[in-house]
């Protein structure tokens, strides 16, 4: 499934725009694999900040909510966060699943603050690949499938000009978490 | 208004937004700052020091201390600092909150324990801590709360804590006042400090809101200075809502 219009390549750019405008932070100590808190110095308010930014830019909703807080919500509380706050192996295995190598880091019984630390720029550029790429199939209004992307950034119909509709972050994550459940039975 | 010089203020959370316009607002009336603000490394850090460098050009003395509201033992560390490099403190404003935005009915357990911990435990530890240091010479506590106190803010659970923080101006104001400590509220309307940024995302219509209608931060820095001032001795146990007539007019009974 890929079906942006715009380029992996223009998300970074942006997204170190954002980040250079939220932290202050110096363009060139940006790298892909940087961590937002451990090497950029993000802070909880910094990251709704980035996200308000790119929501901005790219006309998308990021989610509002990390992936734990959503196995919590749909598979109750204590599923991927035990009672002293600590991961559960459950929620590393999904962990595991949706990020791969890129957070080798992740084990069982870690302290759940240490969880955010593990987003990088990488990871959350491919977070908003992710909504970027529920472009639907066609123009809701003209029913056209001629997506261009206007000033590099902006998806909109190439025919009619209706700005594309995206599916959230959150919902992205819920059907994922869904589907994940239905192959592999976690919970 | 009269000057605060060696007077000494505390303000919780003010390396950022309404706490840190407070800071440079009692910094100007004269006051030596002690900026606390969660975190000892990262963002806040890094604005505390500016903070502390813009306050100093001042010729004010500061003290720098993270430190975590939300423990008990954090606040007691927090107050022996200032102890040791003031000796006294004259002024506590109570001002840092973090709570998540979520519909109340949502909140996990952990975060309905820390929305507590931190926005009604918190405040009540420093004021404990606090007690002592202002013993001799008396002082002032200033809360400072928000218009989610009283009216509905979508996903917004702070407003049930601030509304308790109301409720605790009223009762301190009165246990506290023969020590001459003079305690009081101020509730702001809406500031687009860093927590806009995240209230405007679960309430869009906030953004079409005539601009005159926001609050800067430096005007409930303003009243929370006159709260600390010779000028308001005859307030006590009161919270004054500084929001631009927000509440007033759109929520005026007819």
């Amino acid at each position: 499934m890929n079906k942006s219009v715009i380029t992996e390549e223009t998300v970074l750019q942006e997204l170190k725009k954002a980040i250079v405008e939220t932290l202050n932070a110096d363009e060139s100590s940006i790298q892909p694999e940087s961590s937002l808190i451990n090497d950029l110095g993000a802070e909880s308010l910094d990251f709704l900040d980035i996200n308000y930014r790119l929501e901005q830019a790219f006309g998308i909703k990021m989610a509002r909510h990390f992936v734990l807080e959503h196995i919590e919500e749909m598979y109750g509380e204590g599923s991927a966060i035990d009672d002293n706050g600590q991961l559960t192996e459950k929620a590393v295995t999904l962990l595991k699943i949706r990020f791969g190598d890129k957070m080798k880091d992740l084990e069982p019984g870690m302290d759940m603050d240490e969880v955010p630390a593990l987003v990088t720029v990488q990871s959350l550029a491919e977070g908003v690949m992710d909504i970027l790429n529920s472009v639907p199939e066609s123009c809701e209004k003209c029913g056209k499938s001629d997506w261009q992307a206007e000033e590099g950034v902006r998806t909109k119909c190439g025919s009619c000009g209706e700005p594309a509709v995206f599916r959230n972050g959150d919902d992205l994550i819920k059907a994922w978490l869904t589907k994940v459940q239905e192959e592999k039975k976690i919970f | 208004m009269d000057s605060l010089s060696g007077k000494t203020a505390l303000i919780t959370g003010s390396s950022r937004g309404i706490g840190k316009a407070i800071a440079k607002k009692l910094a100007a009336a004269g006051a030596d700052i002690v900026i606390n603000y969660r975190k000892a490394s990262g963002s806040s850090h890094a604005q505390a020091e500016e903070l502390r460098d813009e306050l100093e050009s001042l010729g004010r003395k500061t003290l720098m201390v993270p430190a975590d509201i939300s423990s008990k033992e954090s606040v007691k560390g927090l107050f022996s600092n200032i102890k040791d490099s003031f000796g006294t403190l004259d002024f506590l404003i109570l001002n840092a909150a973090k709570a998540p935005f979520k519909p109340i009915e949502k909140l996990f357990e952990r975060e309905l324990r820390q929305l507590v911990e931190t926005n009604y435990l918190g405040n009540i530890f420093c004021i404990q801590e606090a007690l002592p240091l202002m013993d001799k010479a008396g002082g002032r506590i200033v809360f400072i709360s928000s218009l989610g106190s009283r009216y509905y803010n979508p996903s917004y659970p702070l407003g049930s804590m601030k509304a308790a923080m109301e409720s605790v101006v009223r009762d301190c104001a009165e246990s506290l006042r023969a020590k001459k400590i003079l305690v009081n509220g101020v509730c702001g309307g809406i500031v687009k400090t860093d927590s806009f940024k995240v209230l405007r995302q679960y309430w869009e219509e906030i953004d079409r809101l005539p601009e005159e209608l926001f609050v800067d931060p430096g005007e409930i820095a303003d009243v929370t200075a006159f709260l600390c001032s010779t000028a308001s001795t005859g307030i006590i146990g009161q919270t004054i809502v500084v929001d631009r007539g927000l509440s007033n007019s759109l929520y005026r009974t007819s």
